[in-house]
C-alpha cells in the first residue's frame, strides 16, 4: 500500500514537472513579461504576442494603466480651482517642467507672486525665491557638516584629554560688544557726524529698500567695530516707513538700543549748511581730502534702474556742497557704475578718517570694477613717455602727443 | 551624446546610460539631443518605453520634451495621445505644454482642438502671442476669417502685440475673397500699422499688394516706388501727408515734454526752477526762432577743428538764410580757453541769440522747449538722437508723436558722411539728412494707399525711416 502510494506521488510529480519546466522556459523566452508584471493588461498583451519586436507604444499603456486606479479614486475631479490654489497648482506644474521655481512657497510669497504685473516679473520673482531656497539649503547642509566635524574633533579631544593653560583671558563676544558699545557711546558725544539721508523711499522698489537696509546694517556694524567710529545720524527718518519696518525686521529688539541718532528732521535743520557735504557720484566736484570738520551725507538709496541725478537734485535743491570720490584719479576704471554700496562707502570713509590714505581707502572698491591703481599722476606719466620716446625712438613730438591722446582720452 | 538612429532595447539603453557621465540626467540630455537632431520619433518612443519600464512612470518634463519632438515632426496622433495622457495625469498643464499642444493641433485637421485648448489657457492666464498666432493662422487657413478676426481683436484687447506674421497671414488667406466686412477688417490692420508706426517688410508688402489686386471688382493696382523729397508720389502724383502735427497733437506734445522731460520727478535733476524760469522769460522775449542749435553738439562735428570754430561755421552757414537763430550752450563756453576763444564767441553773439545754461544742467531739454515754443516752422540742429528724452515720455502714443515731430524738425547729418565732406563747405553736411517734409507712415485717401516698407535684410534703426514705398491706386 505504501509502495503504491509512493508511486502515485512520483507519478504526480513527474507529470507536474515538465509543465513547470515548460512554464519556466516560456518565462525565459519572454524576458519582458516578467518586468511588466505590474500591469495586468500588458501581461496579457505580451503573452499572446510571440515576436521579439519592440512595442514602441508600451509606455503609453504604462502611463494609462497606472492611472486606472488613480482615476477611480479621483473621478469627481473637474472642480474649478480658484485664486491661491490655482496659482499653487500652476507653480507645481512649472516646477515639474523644470523651471526655476521654489519647492516651498508661503502664502505671503504666493500673494506677491500673483500681484506681479507681468509674466516676466513673475518669472523673475520665482527665480529669486528659487535661488534663495537653494542658498538656504546649501547653508543648512554646510552647517550640519560643520557640526559633525566639530563633534568628531571634540571626541578626539576628549580622548587625548589635554587641557592647556592659557595665560590670557578668553574674550567672548559679549565682552567685545561691551567694548564696542563704549566706543560708540563715546562717538555719540565727541564723534564726527555722518548722515544717512533716508528720504529716498519713494524712488525705490520694495526690493531696493530691503537691500538698502541690509547695506546700512552692515555699515553700522563696521562703524561700531572701528577704532574711532562716526556718530551716525539717520535723517528724514519717518516712523512706520518701509525703512523703519525693514530695520525692525533685521535688528529686532536691538533697534531701540542702537547707539545712533535717528530723527525725522532734515540734516539742514540740525547742522550748519556750510558744513554739510553731500556725497554723490554725479557731483561735478571731486573730493580731494577728507575733512574732519565737515559733515558728510550719504543718500540711503539702492538704485538698480540707474536713475541718474536723484541725489544731486536733492543737494541742489537745498543748496548744499557736493562731492564725488576721486575714483578716476586713483583707479584705472574698468566696468560697472561709479556708485558704490553703502557699506563700501562706510569702509572708505572710515579708512580715510583714520589714515587719510586714498590708496588704502579705495581698496574697498570691488576689484571687478577697476584694473588697477594709477601709480603716478597722468601728467608725470606723459613726461616720462615723452622722454623715452624722444630718446629711444626719435619720434616727432607731435606724433607722440597724438599717441598719448589716443591712450588717455580726455573726458 | 549622439542619439541612436534606431529604436533600442532596454538593455541597450541601460548600457548607454551607464556609459554616460551623469546617469541621473541621461534621459533628459538624450531627449534634448533628439529634439536638436530631429531624430525619428520611434527612437524617442523606445527611450520612453525603457523609462516607463524602469520607473513605472514618466516625468512631466520628459513628456513635454517628447511632445516638442512630436510637434516638430507634426505627428498629430502622437500629440493626441500625449495630450490624453497628460490630461488624466495632471489637473492642469503649464503654459509651455499648452503652447506646444496648440501649435501641434493648429497645423492639423483637428485645428479646432487648438481653439478649445486656447479657451482652457485663458482660464488661467493671458495666452502668449504665439498661441494666438497658431490659432489665428489655423482659422484663416480654413477660411474662417470671422473667427480669425475675433481672436485678433481679443488679442489686441488684452494688450498682446501681434506678430507681423499674423498680420501677413490675414492678407495671404483673404486673397480673392469677397465681402465688404472683410475689406473693412483688413483696412483696419493697415490702420493698425499706421497708428503704431510699423513698417511691413518686403514679403509682407507683397502680400498686401496681391490682396489689393485680387479684390474682386476693386480695380486696385499696386506699384513700387520711391517718394521724392518734395513728398510727391511719382506714380500717382499724389502729395503725401505732411509731417506737421495737428494743433492738438502739437500742444499735447509740448505739454508732455515740459511735464515729463524737463520737470520729470524732480526739476532739479535736469535744471533748477530758477534757471528754467530765466530760460522761459529769455525765450518768450525773443520768440519766434527759426532754428535752434545745440551748441555743444555741433561744436564737436570736426574733431580737428577748434570747437568754437565748428560752431562758428554752423552759425554762419545757417545765418545766411536770414533765419533767427538760437544757440544753446553751457556757461563754460564763455570762459576763454583753448577751445573757446572769446573773440569768436563775441562775433557769434552778434549773429544769433545765445543762452548759456549751468554746467551741470542738461541743455537738450532747453533745446526741445525752445523749438516747440517757437512754433511748427521751427527746426533744431543736433546729432543727438534724443533717445533718452523720448524714454522720459510716459506713454507710447506721445512717444510716437515725439518721433514724428523729430523726423519733421530735426536737422542732422549721418556720421559716415563726415570723413568725405571734410574739405567741402559746411552746408553740405546738413544736406545729408534733412528734416522730412512728408510723414513716413501708412496712409490713405480712400482711393489710394501709400505704404512704406523695408527690405527684409535691411538694417533699420528706430530713428531711420524706409525710403521705399508701395503705391496702390484704384482706377
Amino acid at each position: 500500500m505504501q509502495c503504491a502510494n509512493m508511486l502515485l506521488k512520483k507519478i504526480i510529480r513527474t507529470s507536474v514537472f515538465p509543465f513547470a519546466a515548460q512554464h519556466g522556459m516560456k518565462k525565459d523566452l519572454f524576458p519582458l513579461s516578467r518586468t511588466l508584471s505590474f500591469s495586468l493588461c500588458l501581461k496579457q498583451d505580451k503573452s499572446c504576442e510571440a515576436s521579439e519586436k519592440l512595442d514602441l507604444d508600451e509606455w503609453k499603456k504604462v502611463m494609462k494603466s497606472g492611472l486606472q486606479e488613480e482615476l477611480s479614486e479621483t473621478v469627481s475631479e473637474p472642480k474649478e480651482l480658484s485664486g491661491l490654489a490655482a496659482a499653487r497648482e500652476t507653480l507645481e506644474m512649472w516646477r515639474l517642467a523644470g523651471r526655476a521655481v521654489p519647492e516651498n512657497i508661503s502664502e505671503e510669497q504666493l500673494k506677491t507672486f500673483m500681484e506681479c504685473p507681468s509674466k516676466s516679473a513673475k518669472k523673475k520673482y520665482l527665480k529669486y525665491l528659487h535661488l534663495k531656497e537653494l542658498h538656504k539649503k546649501n547653508d543648512k547642509r554646510k552647517m550640519n557638516e560643520k557640526r559633525e566635524r566639530r563633534l568628531e574633533a571634540q571626541d578626539q579631544a576628549s580622548n587625548t584629554d589635554e587641557t592647556k593653560k592659557n595665560p590670557f583671558v578668553c574674550l567672548w563676544s559679549s565682552t567685545m560688544d561691551k567694548a564696542y558699545n563704549w566706543r560708540a557711546a563715546q562717538s555719540m558725544i565727541f564723534g564726527q557726524p555722518l548722515v544717512f539721508d533716508m528720504s529716498y523711499e519713494k524712488e525705490m522698489s520694495v526690493r531696493e529698500v530691503t537691500n538698502t537696509v541690509s547695506q546700512i546694517v552692515m555699515s553700522e556694524s563696521c562703524n561700531r567695530r572701528s577704532v574711532d567710529p562716526f556718530h551716525i545720524h539717520f535723517c528724514n527718518f519717518k516712523d512706520d516707513s518701509l525703512y523703519h519696518r525693514q530695520f525692525l525686521k533685521s535688528y529686532k529688539q536691538a533697534w531701540s538700543k542702537l547707539l545712533i541718532t535717528v530723527t525725522d528732521q532734515c540734516y539742514t535743520e540740525i547742522f550748519p549748511k556750510d558744513k554739510l557735504i553731500y556725497l554723490t557720484a554725479d557731483s561735478p566736484k571731486v573730493m580731494k581730502t577728507f575733512d574732519h570738520d565737515k559733515i558728510y551725507i550719504i543718500g540711503s538709496m539702492v538704485d538698480k534702474s540707474i536713475k541718474t541725478g536723484v541725489s544731486l537734485a536733492r543737494a541742489k535743491r537745498l543748496g548744499l556742497e557736493t562731492a564725488a570720490l576721486p575714483l578716476e584719479k586713483y583707479l584705472l576704471w574698468n566696468t560697472g557704475a561709479k556708485n558704490l554700496t553703502l557699506d563700501q562707502m562706510m569702509h572708505i570713509l572710515l579708512t580715510l578718517k583714520d589714515t587719510g590714505d586714498w590708496k588704502k581707502a579705495l581698496e574697498f572698491v570691488p576689484k571687478r570694477k577697476y584694473c588697477g591703481f594709477v601709480k603716478r599722476p597722468v601728467k608725470e606719466l606723459k613726461k616720462t613717455l615723452d622722454l623715452i620716446n624722444t630718446l629711444k625712438l626719435g619720434k616727432r613730438q607731435e606724433e607722440i602727443e597724438q599717441q598719448f591722446a589716443k591712450n588717455h582720452p580726455k573726458k | 551624446v549622439q542619439p541612436p538612429e534606431k529604436p533600442l532595447e532596454a538593455e541597450e539603453w541601460n548600457k548607454l546610460r551607464e556609459d554616460f557621465q551623469l546617469p541621473e540626467i541621461f534621459e533628459e540630455v538624450m531627449l534634448n539631443n533628439m529634439i536638436r537632431c530631429n531624430s525619428p520619433i520611434d527612437v524617442a518612443k523606445s527611450l520612453l518605453t525603457h523609462l516607463a519600464k524602469r520607473n513605472g512612470d514618466i516625468a512631466y518634463n520628459m513628456l513635454v520634451k517628447y511632445l516638442t519632438l512630436c510637434v516638430q515632426q507634426r505627428q498629430v496622433s502622437e500629440i493626441h495621445d500625449v495630450y490624453d495622457i497628460m490630461k488624466v495625469r495632471f489637473k492642469i498643464l503649464e503654459s509651455g505644454a499648452y503652447s506646444l499642444l496648440i501649435k501641434g493641433f493648429s497645423n492639423s485637421d483637428q485645428w479646432r482642438m487648438a481653439l478649445t485648448l486656447l479657451e482652457e489657457v485663458k482660464k488661467m492666464m493671458i495666452p502668449s502671442r504665439t498661441c494666438y498666432e497658431s490659432c489665428i493662422k489655423a482659422a484663416s487657413r480654413h477660411q474662417e476669417m470671422k473667427l480669425a478676426f475675433e481672436l485678433y481683436k481679443e488679442m489686441l484687447a488684452k494688450d498682446v502685440v501681434p506678430t507681423l506674421d499674423v498680420l501677413q497671414s490675414f492678407f495671404n488667406f483673404s486673397r480673392g475673397m469677397e465681402g465688404a466686412e472683410l475689406q473693412k477688417e483688413l483696412f483696419g490692420i493697415l490702420l493698425y500699422l499706421r497708428e503704431n508706426q510699423i513698417y511691413p517688410h518686403k514679403t509682407f508688402m507683397r502680400s498686401i499688394k496681391l490682396w489689393f489686386e485680387s479684390m474682386p471688382g476693386g480695380n486696385w493696382r499696386g506699384r513700387l516706388t520711391n517718394i521724392k523729397d518734395s513728398g510727391q508720389c511719382p506714380v500717382c502724383k499724389h502729395q503725401l501727408e505732411d509731417s506737421n502735427l495737428t494743433e492738438e497733437e502739437y500742444s499735447n506734445l509740448s505739454e508732455r515734454i515740459i511735464r515729463d522731460v524737463i520737470h520729470g520727478t524732480d526739476t532739479f535733476r535736469k535744471t533748477s526752477p530758477k534757471e528754467f524760469e530765466a530760460f522761459q522769460t529769455f525765450v518768450e522775449n525773443r520768440l519766434p526762432f527759426d532754428i535752434v542749435i545745440d551748441g555743444l553738439n555741433v561744436s564737436h562735428i570736426k574733431s580737428r577743428k577748434m570747437q568754437c570754430e565748428n560752431l562758428f561755421d554752423a552759425v554762419n552757414c545757417l545765418a545766411k538764410e536770414n533765419a533767427r537763430l538760437l544757440v544753446l550752450g553751457r556757461k563754460h563756453m564763455l570762459m576763454n580757453s583753448s577751445n573757446w576763444k572769446r573773440e569768436i564767441m563775441k562775433e557769434m553773439q552778434n549773429k544769433a541769440d545765445f543762452f548759456f545754461a549751468e554746467n551741470i544742467s542738461e541743455d537738450d531739454a532747453f533745446l526741445l522747449y525752445a523749438t516747440l515754443r517757437s512754433g511748427k516752422h521751427c527746426r533744431f540742429v543736433t546729432r543727438d538722437f534724443l533717445r533718452d528724452h523720448k524714454a522720459c515720455l510716459s506713454d507710447s502714443l506721445t512717444r510716437h508723436l515725439f518721433r514724428k515731430w523729430q523726423r519733421g524738425h530735426q536737422i542732422a547729418f549721418s556720421p559716415s558722411a563726415e570723413g568725405r565732406i571734410l574739405k567741402k563747405s559746411f552746408s553740405s553736411v546738413f544736406s545729408q539728412q534733412p528734416a522730412f517734409r512728408y510723414d513716413c507712415v501708412v496712409q490713405t485717401t480712400g482711393d489710394t494707399w501709400h505704404i512704406p516698407y523695408k527690405d527684409v535684410f535691411e538694417e533699420k534703426y528706430s530713428y531711420q525711416v524706409p525710403r521705399k514705398w508701395l503705391c496702390i491706386q484704384q482706377k
